[in-house]
């Protein structure tokens, strides 16, 4: 699905129309509320499936990138008594992870609880490449890492250090069949650097007044 | 549980915390003592850190509000939904057609980082989640003020789904949502109107070094 809409061309007008028909046809047994919001918005979708925007790419081996900008998503079993220790470490950490700021290329990170705590989605938005990005992770936390998922099923024995880590992270990896950013050419970096640069033009313009 | 830990790890640090810091790694190192040999090594090795964070006194994260979630100004939201029979082939038809790219709506909501959409468990569930500015209750009046629409097509392939303007819309919501017991953001605060500020700035500037250069 990923590489498929990775790999579409800019489709011509019979070929969007044709798409339009497709979609009226799956939503022929959508409850009403759907089917009405469809008609309102066929002009509208026609322009969109008709280029204009950035479509969404592949991240690499696995999850969608749009522009700079990726999603990893995941869920993970987790091993006996897993769900009870990571609660017990977030407990401690209040919830917030400072040592995240040290991946430098990590947007957003996630932890939620699911199916009466059996699973974790554990879901980030990060810039670039996958397999950068589990690098980033496993050479400047690998310690915190294996702290959180060792608590999950099937987690390699020299957890990050471990040739099969990459494998098993992408093995359990889902890819968004949609990925929406709407700063795709916003990197972690340039938002630090933006940040401060803000901070300095304020500071002129009151040096200014 | 995210909030009464918030709580604590805002109250300023005293003796006290501290004490309650040391218990707290206790019943942790406790909690650890039957997980895998590589889970309590790297808590050993990562114990000290987690001490210096925990008495740096991170920003809390706290409550988005009615569910979720928050991180300084930036909040997230988490729903898994059963899906319809068929919902699962429709929306990946409309999906699809958009080409994985929701922008021409989501970018009119304003207050939106970003957004995805993952089908699981034999397409028979789905993970919607996102990242937004501020408070539940503002951000969900946004979408349905700003694309309703939108919302009617995705969310009818949501087993049970009221209808955006329904006055069950938002209990529907609460009820799939799940707070996430753990939630990190790079820079907690920035809007996406204060990145889009900056953004201008940052093209001034560079214009006008240009100029000066």
């Amino acid at each position: 699905m990923a590489t498929q809409s990775a790999t579409a061309s800019r489709p011509n007008l019979d070929a969007i129309k044709q798409k339009i028909q497709n979609l009226r046809q799956a939503y022929a047994d959508a409850p009403e509320v759907g089917r009405i919001g469809l008609e309102r918005m066929i002009a509208e979708l026609e322009a969109a499936a008709g280029g204009g925007q950035q479509r969404a790419e592949s991240a690499g081996r696995t999850g969608l990138r749009q522009g700079k900008v990726s999603e990893l998503t995941s869920i993970v079993e987790f091993a006996p008594g897993g769900a009870k220790r990571l609660r017990a470490l977030l407990t401690v950490l209040g919830g917030n992870f400072q040592g995240a700021d040290k991946v430098g290329t990590l947007h957003d990170m996630r932890f939620v609880f699911i199916d009466n705590d059996t699973r974790l989605l554990f879901a980030t938005t990060y810039d670039g490449d996958w397999d950068t990005y589990i690098d980033d992770f496993s050479t400047k936390i690998p310690d915190a890492l294996d702290v959180l998922f060792s608590n999950m099923v099937g987690y390699p024995k020299k957890g990050m250090h471990d040739p099969a880590i990459k494998d098993w992270i992408a093995n359990h990896q889902l890819t968004a069949d949609a990925w929406y950013v709407a700063s795709p050419n916003l990197t972690v970096p340039e938002a630090r650097r933006l940040e401060k640069l803000g901070k300095a033009v304020d500071e002129l313009l009151d040096k200014i007044e | 549980m995210v909030s009464t830990t918030a709580e604590k790890s805002s109250a300023s640090a005293g003796p006290q915390q501290n004490k309650a810091i040391e218990e707290k790694i206790q019943q942790f190192r406790e909690l650890f003592a039957d997980a895998p040999e590589i889970g309590k090594k790297a808590l050993e090795n990562a114990l000290h850190e987690l001490r210096s964070q925990t008495s740096d006194l991170p920003p809390p994260v706290e409550s988005a509000g009615r569910v979720g979630a928050r991180l300084g100004k930036v909040s997230e939201l988490t729903i898994i939904v059963p899906l319809a029979p068929g919902g699962a082939k429709r929306l990946r038809a409309f999906l699809r057609l958009l080409r994985g790219n929701l922008s021409q709506g989501a970018d009119k909501v304003g207050t939106l980082h970003t957004m995805r959409f993952v089908f699981f468990d034999n397409d028979t569930r789905l993970l919607f989640a996102t990242a937004y500015d501020g408070d539940w209750d503002t951000y969900i009046d946004d979408f349905i003020a700003k694309i309703p629409d939108y919302l009617d097509i995705i969310d009818s392939a949501w087993d049970g789904w009221p209808g955006i303007r329904s006055p069950g819309a938002k209990d529907y919501l609460v009820k799939h949502q799940i707070t996430a017991e753990g939630w990190y953001v790079a820079y907690p605060d920035l809007t996406v109107a204060e990145i889009k500020r900056l953004q201008r700035i940052g093209k001034a500037v560079d214009e006008f070094l240009d100029k000066v250069g």
